[in-house]
């Protein structure tokens, strides 16, 4: 069999990936810890400011999950083909086939596999709620952060009310993060497994195997 | 006299250090002396109890000025204001409420704050404290509207029930909604009193049965400001009014229409237990050893870090207390829906109720449960990708 190396991910687009892998973890441990705080300093004067720390770490880690979500925002107006939103929106007939095909190939109902370079247009529709999700992550982390601030004060108030809600949704998304994670990378394993085209390494160099013929 | 008064209250007080320090050491040395004063002074408390002096009408100005954030330069503003000749002419009307928020402004047990606010304003209409009844009430309130048309200020207390035309409610045979809808509009402005009055309250937690609502959603171009509470601190109050009468406005307001000098910050952020918070040091339940020390109260459902209110700051009932003071958490009272999104008060978040199925559990053991399915869903998919291609090999 020959193959073909092909250019498939930008370095912008990888960063971004690994930027908001890094950032999830550090901000579902520390948001764990923010909200069930599990250890107990019953020591004074310690100095060890396990929830001060904790809170910091999610704060900077909360500005890089949002430093990464305007990255890829970026790249669904301004990036590559594969990186365009137009690729993966389930609305072109051309997406719309390549939903219902990988609906049928994850389901074993058939072995048709879509064999476009960039996302399949399901694991793409994953992403773009997704993004949703995570810039209304982003809204409520921002709210809880400054609520004194005007701007995120009306948007906080006008989307999620009290500051208690708001908090609720944060901690309800959370769990949309975790799940999402989990069934991710369990997918792209068994892609990996099933169709072998170097898709783990894609996100590390940015190139995908591609047969020639095909 | 007052002021001596005042003082022997805080020499009750474990919180105030200095105070009671020197009370140790009168009693060490002199101890008969130190009862005869004490006796002097309750005494005097009781004389005064007929009207405000002038050292508690100072005392209640400065008060409200340092509620306010007002420098020490702006007292005689807020003096001359409340002393003027012209006192506002006040309406207040009680709709779907317990009467709390009167009770604890006029019966706390800071007797010159809500002595003063009735010395300051003209109260026309009240019905927990005035002294006709009936036809003669329903007439004096009907007369001081049309004569203070557009210039008397309306307290309401309360929610207004409007489901079913309103009927859950009715004074004189009228409903609190046309109450308001008479009377509202030709206010000067308007001071929802509470919690309930500002976002409907208790009456209007799920599933809201008769309708509850707050001012602010039924009455407009009219400014309204929302003290919201349960109940509200009277100095909070105090400082309304006399923010009212001394810039011819109302205060600054956050989102939700409650003046930032009360509301503007969270409970959390000027907590006395915050270092306890930022150093881990919690108490796991009420009564342990992190309870009994102080520590910080988040563990056991303190809604501090969610609610904006001057409580640590104002406190309250002359003694110095507010609850996170003595122990027990916030429970975020001056908050919207507080009934439906502060409880459980004993847990950090509201309970997750999943339609349809009865199932009414904490987030996080939902959370775990849905990903415990995703997992054996997980599990079963891979499983079936082997079967399937071994059968297809054999
Ligand atoms: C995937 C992204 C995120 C996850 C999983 C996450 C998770 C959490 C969790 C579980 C909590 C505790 C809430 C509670 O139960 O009381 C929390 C609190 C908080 N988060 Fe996030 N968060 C994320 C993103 C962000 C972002 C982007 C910001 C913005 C900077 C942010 C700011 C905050 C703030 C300010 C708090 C409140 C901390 C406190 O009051 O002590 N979060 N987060
Ligand atoms: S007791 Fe409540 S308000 Fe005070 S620091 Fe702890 S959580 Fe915050
Ligand atoms: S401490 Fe919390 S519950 Fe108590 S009066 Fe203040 S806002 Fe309300």
């Amino acid at each position: 069999m020959t193959y073909e190396i092909k250019n498939v991910w930008s370095i912008l687009l990888r960063l971004f990936h690994w930027s908001l892998v890094l950032s999830i973890i550090a901000l579902v441990v520390t948001g764990l810890y923010v909200n069930t705080p599990w250890t107990n300093t019953t020591l004074e004067g310690s100095v060890s400011f396990p929830m001060a720390t904790m809170r910091y770490i999610h704060f900077v880690a909360g500005y890089l999950f949002a430093a990464a979500i305007a990255v890829r925002l970026f790249l669904y107006i301004f990036g590559n083909r594969q990186e365009r939103i137009w690729d993966i929106l389930p609305i072109t007939p051309r997406n719309i086939r390549s939903f219902v095909t990988t609906l049928g190939y994850y389901s074993y109902i058939s072995d048709r596999h879509d064999p476009r370079l960039g996302h399949n247009v399901l694991a793409g529709s994953t992403y773009i709620v997704t993004i949703v999700a995570a810039i209304f992550q982003l809204i409520s982390g921002f709210y809880l952060l400054f609520p004194e601030a005007g701007f995120w004060q009306g948007l906080g108030n006008g989307i999620f009310g009290s500051q208690q809600q708001g908090r609720f949704v944060h901690h309800l998304l959370m769990w949309y993060f975790i799940l999402f994670a989990f069934v991710h990378v369990y997918m792209v394993v068994w892609n990996d497994v099933k169709s072998p085209e170097g898709l783990v390494s894609s996100m590390i160099n940015g190139k995908k195997f591609k047969h020639k013929n095909a | 006299m007052w002021c001596g008064a005042f003082r022997l209250k805080r020499a009750g007080n474990p919180l105030s250090g200095p105070v009671c320090q020197r009370r140790m050491t009168l009693v060490d040395h002199k101890k008969g002396v130190i009862e005869e004063m004490m006796m002097e002074e309750q005494a005097g408390m009781v004389k005064l109890s007929s009207s405000v002096s002038r050292r508690g009408f100072l005392k209640g100005c400065s008060l409200a000025a340092a509620a306010l954030g007002l420098s020490e330069a702006m007292i005689p503003k807020l003096l001359e204001a409340a002393e003027s000749a012209q006192r506002p002419t006040v309406i207040w009307l009680h709709f779907q409420e317990c009467t709390g928020c009167t009770e604890s402004l006029l019966r706390g047990s800071h007797p010159d704050i809500g002595r003063l606010i009735l010395d300051i304003i003209s109260l026309d209409y009240h019905e927990t404290i005035m002294v006709p009844s009936g036809h003669q009430a329903e007439k004096s309130l009907h007369d001081s509207v049309e004569k203070n048309s557009g210039k008397f200020i309306l307290v309401v207390e309360g929610a207004i029930p409007t489901a079913e035309n309103g009927n859950f409610c009715k004074i004189a045979g009228r409903t609190a909604m046309d109450i308001l809808a008479e009377v509202g509009p030709r206010a000067a402005a308007v001071i929802a009193l509470g919690t309930c009055a500002s976002f409907g309250g208790i009456q209007a937690a799920a599933p809201n049965p008769t309708g509850a609502k707050g001012v602010q959603e039924l009455l407009s171009g009219v400014p309204i400001v929302n003290i919201s509470g349960c109940p509200p601190n009277p100095v909070t109050f105090l400082g309304t009014v006399l923010h009212y009468l001394t810039f011819k406005r109302l205060p600054n307001c956050d989102k939700m229409g409650r003046p930032l000098f009360a509301y503007g910050r969270r409970i959390h952020d000027h907590c006395e237990r915050r270092a306890h918070f930022d150093e881990g040091r919690f108490a796991e339940e009420f009564g342990d050893h992190g309870h009994k020390n102080g520590y910080c109260l988040y563990k056991v459902g303190c809604k501090g870090p969610e609610t904006f209110s001057n409580c640590p700051a104002a406190r309250f009932n002359d003694v110095d207390v507010w609850p996170v003071s003595v122990g027990h958490g916030c429970v975020g009272c001056t908050e919207p829906d507080f009934w439906d999104t502060m409880t459980p008060f004993y847990e950090r978040l509201p309970e997750v109720a999943i339609p349809g199925t009865g199932i009414i559990a904490d987030a996080d053991s939902v959370g775990k449960k849905i990903l415990g399915v995703a997992a054996a869903g997980a599990a079963i998919h891979a499983a079936a990708g082997i079967i399937k291609s071994k059968t297809k090999k054999g």
